[in-house]
């Protein structure tokens, strides 16, 4: 059996395992600033499939709201806007980066070490990541 | 070549780097790469607001010292912390460099509806000691932005989730209270730590 189990892995580490359709990478969530209940969130999301990924929602247990938002700078003005859907192009990526596309994490219930957002599409749960702070933040 | 030749090029040459390096020398910059600067100070307008300790001050407030003036509101969770980030990292870096002028950090609420004096401190505190933050009556905030050029409306939404647009200008003011010059691009620390002390006259 154990060998069967060896024999298995090694079959799948030759074949290359299929890549997962949603990948997220460069998550940085930002700690809520003294005083303040919420946070940013940073990411790249990966789409490694042909068809589009429309991310329509985010929860986190860490907090009572979460919306996509998108800030703009446009003839000297800031603004920020909540973007209903995420789209992620098929076989392509999104960035949410400062100054842009953006998570908004709001009334931060009880903020450990680490931070856990599910990425819904539809109904459907899509992707859970967790983000642990770096130590010295 | 003869070796009084290759004596005379090798003096030429020493000569012509020489030069060069004079040259070099002369093109320090005196230039700001982002800021611009008014033609002439224009003098802040007259407000009545309250500092993050709930005191009252107007606009003598900013007679002093070199103020670098922010607009935004706590309730910001993107471009706000992000360019108070890049002035605190800018004023760290001058003072690392041994500059002796180093320009005050404020934020001027444009939410002054959820921004108490004291939310305004913590915040302002997060990025540094000796920040001030300015809110109040809105209408007295107006008086301020107005005189400065300085946008600002409330989004829709509900009681405590809605957003407010402004200009995302960092303005210098000067040691008379004077509106110096302003920042008005995407802000970037290397551009205040150039401009800075060409502003300030501490080069």
């Amino acid at each position: 059996m154990r060998l069967f189990v060896v024999l298995l892995a090694l079959a799948l580490v030759a074949c290359g395992s299929p890549k997962p359709p949603l990948v997220i990478s460069e998550l940085e969530v930002t700690r809520p600033i003294p005083g303040r209940h919420m946070s940013a969130g940073f990411f790249v999301l990966t789409n490694n499939t042909d068809e589009v990924i429309s991310i329509t929602g985010v929860d986190s247990p860490q907090f009572a709201r979460v919306e996509i938002h998108e800030t703009t700078v446009t003839d000297g003005v800031s603004r920020m806007r909540e973007l209903a859907v995420l789209e992620v192009p098929a076989q392509g990526s999104v960035v949410l980066e400062r100054g842009g596309k953006h998570l908004m994490l709001m009334q931060a219930q009880d903020i450990g070490d680490s931070v856990t957002l599910q990425f819904v599409s539809g109904d459907a749960p899509v992707l859970s990541v967790d983000y642990v702070f770096p130590k010295d933040n | 070549m003869t070796p009084r030749n290759i004596i005379l090029a090798v003096a030429l040459a020493i000569a012509l780097a020489a030069g060069v390096f004079v040259a070099a020398g002369n093109q320090a910059p005196v230039a700001p790469r982002s800021a611009l600067a008014l033609p002439a100070p224009k003098p802040v307008p007259a407000f009545s607001l309250l500092n993050q300790y709930g005191e009252p001050v107007d606009q003598s407030v900013f007679e002093g010292q070199w103020d670098l003036v922010f607009f935004g509101f706590t309730h910001c969770p993107d471009i706000c912390p992000m360019t108070l980030q890049v002035l605190a990292t800018a004023k760290k870096t001058l003072a690392e460099q041994g500059h002796e002028t180093l320009p005050r950090i404020v934020l001027v609420s444009v939410d002054p509806e959820r921004d108490s004096p004291e939310i305004l401190g913590q915040y302002i505190d997060y990025f540094g000691d000796g920040n001030l933050g300015l809110t109040g009556r809105l209408e007295e905030i107006r008086k301020l932005t107005g005189g400065l050029g300085i946008y600002f409306e409330k989004q829709p939404g509900d009681d405590e989730n809605y957003s407010v647009d402004h200009s995302a200008a960092v303005l210098v003011i000067d040691p008379d209270g004077g509106f110096h010059s302003l920042f008005s691009g995407s802000h970037v620390v290397e551009d205040f730590v150039h401009d800075l002390p060409i502003l300030m006259g501490d080069r």
